[in-house]
């Protein structure tokens, strides 16, 4: 076991870099938009949380083609996509951007 | 002879054919996005998200000058995020005294 933690350790990716750090800082973007999902819709910007998914999806490819390949940075940006998506998809509701399901309904 | 240099910058190894370019190039939305919400309702900021985009912000300016090679362009991108962050963190501030 410490063998595994040494070589995770004293990777090219590990805690003494800053390929490491950097997506440590991205994770309070992660946490602070999971706490945003308890607040009311209308507090959702349009702007930053369209422009956060094109980002991380860019950042999910970036993360795989860097060398060192940084899975780490891969999943962090995985999980705020999916964040952003749903916080996206709250403030499309909002905008009446996903009602049409409720025509079928009315016609019956 | 600027036919040449273009010749290097498109066909460079971190150019505009590959994600290396167009992922910190499209960073700088996040500051569009942000400058476009300086006109919002202050109440509708988000202290958090301001917060933790403002942080990685300096962290990847950091970041971005210690590896190799030094990415100027990252580093412009994230010191212009912690910028607009504070600023929209001072309006939020401003409004809540």
């Amino acid at each position: 076991m410490s063998s595994a933690f040494k070589a995770f350790l004293n990777s090219p990716v590990g805690p003494k870099t800053t390929h490491f750090w950097g997506p440590v800082s991205n994770w309070g973007i992660i946490l602070a938009s999971v706490a945003d999902t308890q607040k009311p819709p209308e507090m959702i910007s349009g702007n930053m949380t369209g422009v956060l998914c094109v980002y991380s999806a860019l950042f999910v490819r970036f993360a795989w083609m860097v060398r060192p390949r940084n899975y780490f940075l891969m999943v962090t940006h995985s999980c705020n996509e999916c964040v952003q998506l749903y916080q996206l998809s709250r403030w499309a509701r909002l905008q009446g951007f996903l009602g049409k399901k409720k025509e079928p309904e009315a016609q019956e | 002879m600027a036919s040449s240099k273009f010749q290097a910058f498109w066909n460079h190894p971190a150019g505009p054919k590959t994600i290396h370019f167009w992922a910190p190039t499209f960073k700088w939305c996040l500051n569009v996005a942000n400058v476009a919400d300086f006109v919002k309702p202050p109440e509708e900021i988000s202290y958090p998200q301001q917060l933790a985009l403002g942080c990685s912000g300096l962290i990847w300016a950091r970041y971005s000058m210690v590896i190799t090679p030094k990415n100027w362009n990252l580093f412009s991108v994230s010191s212009a995020l912690a910028v607009t962050c504070t600023y929209q963190i001072s309006r939020k501030i401003r409004y809540a005294r």
